[in-house]
Order: C-alpha cells, then structure tokens, then sequence
C-alpha cells in the first residue's frame, strides 16, 4: 500500500514530506490545541484578573528553556534529516538521538518546574489562569512523550538500516510529528508566560 | 553543512532570539495592548519559519501548506482577541 503524498501528476514541483497518517496525526493534534487555545481565550475573557496576575507565579526561567529546548531539538531533528539523505547513516543516527536528549531535557525541566510550582503554592484549584496552564502544559507534555517514542523508533531504524536517501519516510513523519509539537509549545509558552 | 542545513541553522538561531525577546516582553516593558500585539506577531513569525524551514512545507499551491500557515494566522488573532482581556486590567 503506498502511503507517500506525492506531487500531482501535472509536474507541480516540490512535494507533501511525511504521509498521510502522520498528517493526519498533526492536524488532529493541532485541532485539540486549537480547541484548547479558544478555552484559553474564553476563561481569558470571563477571568481577566486570574490571567493578568497568572504569569507573574510561574517560573518563566524554566518556560524560556524548554522553549530553547524545543526549538534546538527542532533544529537537530532537521539535522537528522539532511543527513539521511546524503546517506549518513551514523550521523543522521546521531542527530535524533540529539533530537531525543531535547526531548528528555524538556521532560525533566518540566518536571522541576511542577516541583516549584508546588512549592510556590501554584496548584490548579481556584485560579483559571492555573487551571488552564495545568491543562495546556500537561497535555503538550503528553505529546513530548509520544514525539520521544516517535524519536526511539526512528532511532532503531536507522541504526539497523531501515532508511537510504530514497527510503526515509519513517523518519521524516517522526521528525515532522516533533515539529507539530515544537508548534503547540510555540503558542503555549506566550500564553502561560508572557501575555497579561 | 549545505545550504539548506545553513539556512537552518539560521532559522533556528532567530527562533531562539524571537523566544529571548518575548520572554523580555513578559517582562512588562510595554503597555498590555501593544505587548499582546507584538507577542501575536512573533508566534506567528515563529510559527511560519517552523513549518518553511523545519518541516519543509514548501510547495506552492499545497492545501495542507495553506491549511498550516493559515493555522498561524487565526491563532495569533486569537492571542489578541485574549490579550483585550489585559487591557481591561491594564487600564
């Protein structure tokens, strides 16, 4: 079964990287952030004051360095593509496994991040804004996990051979999946730590 | 490195100082008006250079292209439409 997208018979030039499925997954999880962004908005709206104080509890140290983290993981990711398709095997093995320290180090300063939040008092009962920041980061951070094991998979793969420069499909829909993630994590870091 | 990977390399050195000048933003240098329009602006500059550069969404005419860059077109208005919230605290 062929599952690549590829470029209209006319000779359109250029074509859709990934497949169909990890498209799918993409719009599906953007779709969920989306609906999550509108209820920001909303409780944004309904409980100005929990929102314009909210930022100013959290610890926009730690939301800076997973942003940095995100981004660099990203860029490695892309890395990892440009090497496969000059078929370096090794170093495209090597940039996801980079790509996947990114993923852990989020996971990590994400967890520090929640134990100083409850130190500081930061739970999610009687305030929207920490609600909310709970419900967004929680669920952004559940997609890390997915986009880590994503990365693992790719990481295998690669290393017993599964891609050349003509065959690298896998990899590229893991990589894609994990900048559909570095997207989500693009709008939340504003929203919970900067906009008042 | 090729041109691509360079070109990439600079994307990602720019999202990086994009990242650094919003959390400055947070910082309270400007009026909560002209800080959630700035900050709309910079998601979705942000937002379009992940999907050009890094997941290569390059050919023209491409639905799912238009569908992913209209995606940070409507959020950033959302960010606004949020940020007249502030403004009522603000003032």
């Amino acid at each position: 079964m062929e599952l690549a997208i590829r470029a209209p018979a006319d000779g359109v030039a250029g074509t859709v990287p990934g497949n169909r499925g990890i498209w799918v997954g993409i719009l599906c999880e953007l779709t969920e952030f989306a609906l999550m962004f509108v209820a920001y908005a909303w409780f944004k709206l309904t409980h100005p004051a929990d929102f314009h104080n909210g930022p100013a509890m959290l610890n926009t140290a730690a939301g800076v360095a997973n942003t940095v983290v995100m981004l660099t993981s990203g860029y490695f990711a892309v890395r990892a593509l440009a090497a496969i398709r000059r078929n370096e095997v090794t170093g495209a093995r090597n940039w996801l496994i980079a790509t996947l320290a990114g993923g852990i180090a989020f996971l990590v300063i994400k967890a520090f991040e929640f134990r100083w939040n409850i130190d500081h008092g930061v739970v999610g009962t009687g305030n929207s804004f920490v609600a909310m920041y709970y419900y967004l980061t929680f669920n952004h951070l559940v997609h890390v996990v997915w986009g880590c094991l994503g990365l693992i998979w790719a990481i295998l793969r690669t290393s017993f051979g599964a891609y050349s420069p003509e065959d690298h499909e896998g990899l590229e829909s893991a990589t894609l999946y994990w900048h559909a993630t570095d997207l989500a994590w693009i709008v939340i870091f504003p929203l919970a730590y900067v906009l008042r | 490195m090729d041109t691509q990977e360079r070109r990439a390399t600079w994307v990602w050195l720019g999202l990086v100082g994009l990242t650094l000048g919003s959390a400055w933003l947070g910082e309270g240098q400007f009026s909560i008006g002209l800080t959630a329009v700035m900050v709309a602006l910079i998601v979705g500059v942000k937002g379009l250079l992940v999907i050009r550069h890094f997941m290569g969404l390059t050919e023209k005419g491409s639905r799912l292209r238009l569908l992913m860059r209209l995606y940070f077109v409507v959020v950033p208005v959302l960010i606004l439409l949020a940020g007249s919230a502030g403004l009522v605290m603000g003032a």
